[in-house]
């Protein structure tokens, strides 16, 4: 599904991802780590297509194709999802407008017919559910004054809704207390299918005992250094990222 | 400079004798009047544009008109109406609700002029700013509009000015809101003639104790010049709010000054601009805190297109006397490209000591992160740019309680967002 070769790039200049190379497969779960300021945030937001960061070498293949030149929102409508770190608060625009306009533009892109307002709200009421979220934030302007949690929770509903076939989630665990990261894990979880990709970046082995990936990797200095199975997570935990740094 | 105005023609035309005498007082004061002007226009260039354009600012003397040519134009308003063309107020063309007296200066009894001019000239700002004294010069018959005490007119009633001269127009109105009146405007310019034109319009506005204001005006002035000046006095207990939504216009100036003249008045000043085809869009407000426990709340907000200008400025006064007010401001720009520009001044005078005041303005671009977050999910640029814009321009539209009037409006300034955000 994804094939990213060699990859270098940049932002204002500053070289940050040197040479990565990652290979995700339909159905797979993998995991980032690495320690602040390898990269892995930067690896999120160029596999989403950010803008302010330039690929300056190799190359980014998803399903065949090279798409370093697609804007973020022709990648998110061919079904790559971005979970952020920070999600944006955006006063003024009303979360279900904005979900409904994007699940249609999603599915005019697959061919589909827009979801009346019937079948809009039975889906958002199916996925709401997922994540225990509540009708009276949707409601809200976008991410307006949630708490870290619901707004961690409110990217994982969005990614239920919007169905994509590649899902970044980008430090989902940052900011969540145990309960609320069961509750998103359990959303992730349930989104999970042979037909999907999950890659999750994160600081931390703790998140991994809820999302268990099949592969994880470690990002430094912007290549990845080492990919192991989920026994990696948990031997970086106990010895910390020094361990791999002097090993090499 | 002032040689270039030339209005001494239309001053020449007042055939009331006590006109004329205010009009010759304003006239020999026009030297110390446009003392200020340097410094009331500073980002303004006003006469320098307008000399290019016209030799003499007289406007034409008063013709005949023809209502055929304005049947067309007047269809699309089907409710109450007030029609006013080059000036000049048109009984036949206007439909208006018995309630509301509107009569020409010059149709009035002696005895109606004689309590009219208890009014005319006592709030404008015919002193202070060089466009207005031309006005009450240059203008030839001013619209009276009158509400007795008591009446309330739920409908809004739409003034409707026409310009159909390649001269200047002048237009001016003394509207007197009696106590516990109510009545709520609306206010449009319509330019038929094809030359690029200029259109000054003056507005005093009392409102008695009491007594309740709404004024809507939408300001599409293509390529033409135009000078707006309402000026309000309220007395005890008064409330009135202003929306004023501008959009294109080669220049558009915007004098707003409301009085506070006695204890627990209200005002609201709601402006939204959608700076477009390299037009100049300036809102000068004033509020005067004049006597106690009184609330002026303001806010104004725009976005400005590629090649436009857009110049705010506020002042709040708040006198010795008015202890226990509530005044706010507040002004925010988009810029939507490098050669976009705003030059935005709040200003805060407090003689009082028992007040609560805020004032702020800020300056920014359409946020980068919010735009990536919601491409991120799937939504073109150009969506993503319209929802943000429509979200920032929602805050005023927002303060309006009638839900038909608000959508109406929020419609306007979608339309007109949706213009600048073509690429």
């Amino acid at each position: 599904m994804l094939e990213i070769k060699n990859l270098h790039a940049s932002i204002e200049d500053k070289g940050i991802l040197k040479g990565l190379n990652l290979k995700v497969n339909a159905g797979e779960v993998h995991a980032i780590m690495g320690p602040n300021g390898s990269g892995k945030s930067t690896l999120a937001s160029v596999i989403a297509g950010r803008e302010e960061y330039k690929v300056t070498e190799g190359e980014i293949n998803y399903f065949g194709k090279e798409i370093s030149e697609l804007s973020p929102d022709e990648r998110a409508r061919e079904g790559i999802f971005l979970a952020f770190q920070y999600p944006v608060e955006i006063p003024g625009v009303s979360t279900t407008n904005f979900i409904k306009t994007a699940v249609n533009q999603v599915r005019e892109h697959k061919g589909q017919k827009p979801l009346d307002a019937v079948s809009f709200l039975k889906v958002m009421k199916e996925k709401m559910k997922l994540v225990n979220i509540k009708q009276e934030l949707l409601s809200r302007s976008i991410n307006e004054g949630f708490s870290g949690g619901e707004k961690k929770r409110n990217e994982i509903f969005q990614m239920a809704m919007l169905e994509p076939k590649l899902s970044i989630l980008d430090e989902t665990d940052s900011g969540l207390d145990i309960d609320a990261l069961k509750i998103v894990s359990r959303g992730v979880n349930a989104l999970r299918s042979k037909d999907n990709a999950t890659v999750v970046v994160t600081h931390y082995q703790r998140l991994l005992d809820y999302i268990v990936p099949d592969f994880v990797h470690v990002l430094m200095e912007g290549k990845i250094v080492k990919s192991g199975d989920k026994n990696l997570a948990l031997e970086l935990e106990e010895k910390g990222y020094d361990w791999i740094k002097v090993k090499n | 400079m002032l040689d270039s105005i030339n209005i001494t023609e239309s001053l020449s035309r007042e055939k009331d004798s006590k006109l004329k005498e205010i009009k010759n007082n304003i006239h020999r004061s026009l030297p110390s009047v446009y003392s200020r002007y340097k410094e009331e226009y500073k980002f303004t260039p006003f006469f320098r544009r307008l000399q290019k354009k016209f030799d003499s600012l007289s406007p034409e003397p008063t013709k005949e008109i023809d209502s055929k040519n304005f049947e067309k134009i007047l269809s699309t308003y089907d409710s109450f109406r007030l029609v006013i063309v080059n000036g000049t107020y048109v009984k036949e063309l206007s439909n208006l609700p018995k309630e509301l007296n509107v009569s020409s200066y010059n149709k009035l009894s002696n005895e109606e002029k004689e309590n009219f001019l208890n009014f005319y000239t006592q709030s404008d700002d015919s002193n202070n700013d060089i466009f207005s004294s031309i006005n009450l010069i240059s203008h030839e018959a001013c619209t009276s509009l009158s509400m007795n005490e008591g009446t309330i007119i739920d409908e809004k009633v739409s003034i409707v000015n026409i310009i159909d001269s390649a001269l200047p127009s002048y237009f001016r109105k003394c509207i007197i809101i009696r106590k516990n009146a109510k009545i709520s405007f609306s206010e449009d310019f319509i330019y038929l003639n094809p030359n690029k034109n200029f259109s000054n319009s003056v507005t005093e506005i009392f409102l008695n104790e009491n007594s309740n204001l709404d004024y809507f005006s939408v300001q599409k002035m293509n390529s033409n010049f135009h000078f707006n000046s309402i000026n309000v006095v309220q007395k005890k207990n008064s409330t009135s709010t202003f929306h004023t939504y501008s959009f294109t216009g080669e220049i558009i100036r915007n004098n707003l000054n409301v009085k506070l003249l006695d204890k627990n008045c209200y005002t609201n000043m709601f402006g939204f601009y959608a700076v477009k085809n390299k037009s100049l869009v300036d809102n000068h407000t004033s509020v005067d805190h004049i006597d106690e426990n009184s609330i002026s709340n303001e806010h104004y907000k725009g976005v400005i297109g590629e090649g436009s200008n857009a110049v705010f400025n506020g002042k709040i006064f708040v006198r010795q006397k008015a202890q226990k007010t509530n005044a706010f401001q507040s002004n925010n720009n988009i810029l939507l490209s490098d050669n976009a520009k705003v030059n935005t001044k709040p200003q805060l005078e407090i003689w009082a000591d028992d007040v609560k005041c805020s004032h702020g303005c800020t300056v920014g671009q359409l946020d980068e992160e919010a735009l990536f977050y919601l491409m991120s999910r799937g939504l073109t640029r150009k969506d993503s740019i319209s929802l943000l814009l429509s979200a920032f321009s929602s805050e005023i539209t927002e303060k309006i309680e009638d839900e038909n009037i608000r959508s109406f409006y929020q419609e306007v300034i979608l339309n007109e967002l949706e213009e600048l955000n073509h690429d």
